[in-house]
């Protein structure tokens, strides 16, 4: 059987990607479980943890990005929960007592630039606002925390908090028909 | 092209032209630039499709009347000039396939048509942007939901390439303006390759035909719009998007979607989808009279040949084979969907009882009898129904590892190989004076290691094993086999992509 060749030959495929990828994958578990061991043999303090959740981090945000729809809006929203989760375990395990203040400014600077992209890639029909939603709901969670604490301290992130609704109303008002279209379709479920 | 070397294409269109027709440029181009709305780039690429389009049929001595005819607006439709946004959701079969998806691993397959004439990529592009717009599903875009992916329209700009690489490789559906097929072109052949997402054999057979149609009126040639071949000027039908599994009928049963674990052929898998390609050109009459001498189908007899091949490839002495056969649903009830409408049954055999074709052929000819009917195929799509909707309000975020997990239990790990018949293909009057022969390639899933399909077109039986592995011993098992039988094939395909 001597078949005549009736495709192409195709130029070499580049593995880079998919070897650092794979490099970058044993080494991180390699990475992280030492950590696990020094920590639990020297005791003390748990930042194993943080540097363990700062590894998956990297490879969830740069290794392991997503096939389907991959936007700027997505992306930064899913930056921002990695960061807030990582502010939040510093907080907790390492030095305590800023991460209320810290997280509600991040929130707020990140619905900013999003508000601001929103609107300079408005032409190019790249919307994403449910992912912009979704950043507007995560500052609004943050509220009930103030208040509850109200009026004992922490001016600051009530007033980022505050903001974050204006904007986040803003957007609601502005992009209200093109909200409701893409809740329908990005809620819509497949039953019979 | 650069704005002032467009310009200068412009000028050097109507350089020698009389007054008239220089008016009769200047004038579509006008109502070309005011009939679309698309971003600068993609305008200007569009606007390049039609430069190079007068181009071509200026050296070819057309008249610019007649040029004007040809490429008139109308086949581009309000497509182009305004946004249209809706969704669709997936149909029950295609609604596996994102969820499943990993990286480098993409369910795809290729429908190609090779034509008597070398391929002019300038009116294959004009006949892509006449007839994406046909079709509101194939040119939409995959986006995440918050329960299942879907269908998003757009209007961007679809291009046809040259063919450089491997076939069916993934394609990226990461950005908004990344489509879910593409199309190509190489000496004689037109492709196609599809993500399985949006529709089957038979419905990208129609999106190939009606390609190929266009194609060939741009060339001057008059196809009749019959066989599977659309009006690109026509107003899309819901019928044609329709997901026929919602009006499936009967009960279900969860047994005719489990089987046991299949024997896999020899051979380490490659990295790529695929590691090479055989096509078996055989003459279709002579096949077809040969099954029948079997007492079997031709599917069924491809079919015995391939569990033949497959015994003598497999180092295991004994388990079970099992050859997916996907079934067209559209015979039972004449569906015109182009969504996906195929189901499928596993024909299977204990290795060790496979003999020789003579008690073979009986064997599987009844068992695509029995698996195949209708009343089990619509036995499996009410059950596809019942697991999807027990699925329907479960997050994507929770379910994309979860069916991640189990898509090898359900789905490859028990086959060992596909085949996949489209049939004897009908072409209209004017294009079957045009085309030489259709394949089609499917891209194996893991941890497949071959992979079979069948077209049948102006007589001509193509017999196409897809591999993906270093082993070559089943395509040469295969030929032995038609040898042996008599049957005489002319052999072509791709070099080994990975040795």
């Amino acid at each position: 059987m001597n078949p005549k060749i009736i495709y192409p030959i195709p130029e070499m495929q580049s593995t880079f990607y998919r070897n650092l990828r794979n490099i970058a994958r044993i080494s991180f578990i390699a990475a992280a479980l030492i950590c696990f061991l020094i920590n639990f043999l020297v005791k003390g303090k748990m930042w194993s943890l943080i540097v363990a959740w700062s590894l998956f981090s990297v490879w969830r945000l740069v290794f392991s990005l997503r096939l389907v729809e991959f936007s700027i809006y997505s992306h930064a929203i899913k930056v921002t929960f990695y960061v807030v989760i990582l502010l939040i375990l510093i907080d907790h395990f390492l030095a305590p007592g800023w991460a209320e203040t810290v997280i509600p400014i991040i929130l707020f600077a990140d619905l900013l630039v999003m508000f601001v992209l929103f609107f300079a890639l408005y032409e190019k029909k790249d919307r994403h606002l449910v992912s912009i939603m979704l950043l507007g709901i995560l500052n609004l969670v943050s509220i009930p925390y103030s208040i509850h604490s109200w009026p004992i301290r922490n001016w600051i992130a009530f007033s980022f908090q505050i903001a974050s609704l204006a904007l986040f109303i803003v957007m609601i008002i502005v992009n209200r028909k093109d909200l409701i279209y893409e809740l329908k379709a990005r809620f819509q479920v497949n039953t019979k | 092209m650069r704005k002032d070397q467009r310009d200068l294409h412009l000028e050097k269109l109507k350089g020698g032209l009389s007054e008239k027709d220089s008016g009769l440029i200047d004038g579509f181009f006008k109502k070309l630039r005011g009939q679309i709305d698309l971003p600068f780039i993609s305008k200007n690429l569009l606007t390049d499709h039609f430069i190079k389009g007068f181009e071509y049929y200026i050296e070819e001595g057309t008249e610019v009347e007649k040029i004007c005819e040809l490429l008139d607006l109308k086949y581009l439709g309000s497509f182009y000039d305004e946004v249209h946004r809706e969704s669709y959701t997936l149909d029950n079969a295609a609604i596996v396939y994102p969820l499943g998806m990993k990286y480098g691993q993409m369910p795809m397959f290729r429908l190609s048509a090779e034509l008597k004439e070398e391929v002019e990529p300038v009116l294959l592009q004009l006949a892509l942007d006449f007839t994406i717009k046909r079709f509101p599903t194939f040119s939409a875009v995959i986006k995440n939901g918050f329960f299942w992916h879907y269908l998003e329209s757009s209007n961007t700009l679809a291009l046809c390439e040259e063919e450089k690489d491997i076939p069916c490789k993934p394609i990226s559906i990461i950005l908004r303006s990344y489509r879910s097929l593409r199309v190509l072109y190489y000496k004689r052949r037109i492709s196609v390759e599809f993500f399985h997402v949006l529709t089957d054999g038979s419905g990208g057979m129609v999106f190939l035909k009606t390609l190929l149609a266009e194609y060939l009126r741009l060339k001057g040639k008059t196809v009749a719009i019959e066989d599977g071949v659309l009006d690109v000027n026509e107003e899309v039908k819901d019928e044609e998007l329709v997901n026929e599994f919602k009006n499936a009928k009967g009960d279900s049963s969860f047994s005719t979607f489990v089987d046991k674990k299949s024997l896999q052929v020899d051979g380490k898998l490659s990295k790529s989808n695929i590691s090479r390609i055989i096509h078996f050109e055989m003459d279709a009459d002579k096949l077809n009279s040969l099954a029948k001498s079997y007492g079997g189908t031709l599917t069924a007899y491809i079919a015995s040949l391939l569990f033949m091949a497959a015994k003598s490839c497999i180092r295991k002495k004994e388990g079970l084979f099992n050859i997916q056969i996907p079934v067209n649903m559209r015979k039972f009830n004449g569906s015109k969907t182009l969504r996906n409408y195929s189901m499928y049954f596993n024909a299977s055999m204990d290795i060790s009882k496979i003999e020789d074709l003579k008690t073979l052929v009986p064997n599987i000819d009844a068992q695509i009898k029995e698996k195949g009917s209708e009343k089990m195929m619509n036995q499996m799509m009410m059950t596809t129904g019942k697991l999807i909707n027990s699925l329907s309000f479960v997050p994507l975020f929770l379910k994309v590892p979860i069916m991640q997990s189990v898509y090898g239990y359900l789905g490859n790990s028990i086959i060992g190989c596909t085949l996949s018949n489209l049939g004897r293909i009908s072409l209209p009057q004017g294009m079957k004076e045009e085309v030489e022969k259709i394949s089609f390639v499917m891209a194996p899933g893991r941890p497949n290691r071959v992979t079979s399909t069948l077209a049948s077109v102006n007589g001509k039986c193509v017999l196409t094993i897809i591999r993906c592995s270093n082993d070559p011993s089943f395509e040469k098992a295969i030929y032995e086999l038609l040898m042996k039988d008599g049957i005489e094939c002319e052999v072509e395909g791709s070099v080994e992509y990975e040795s």
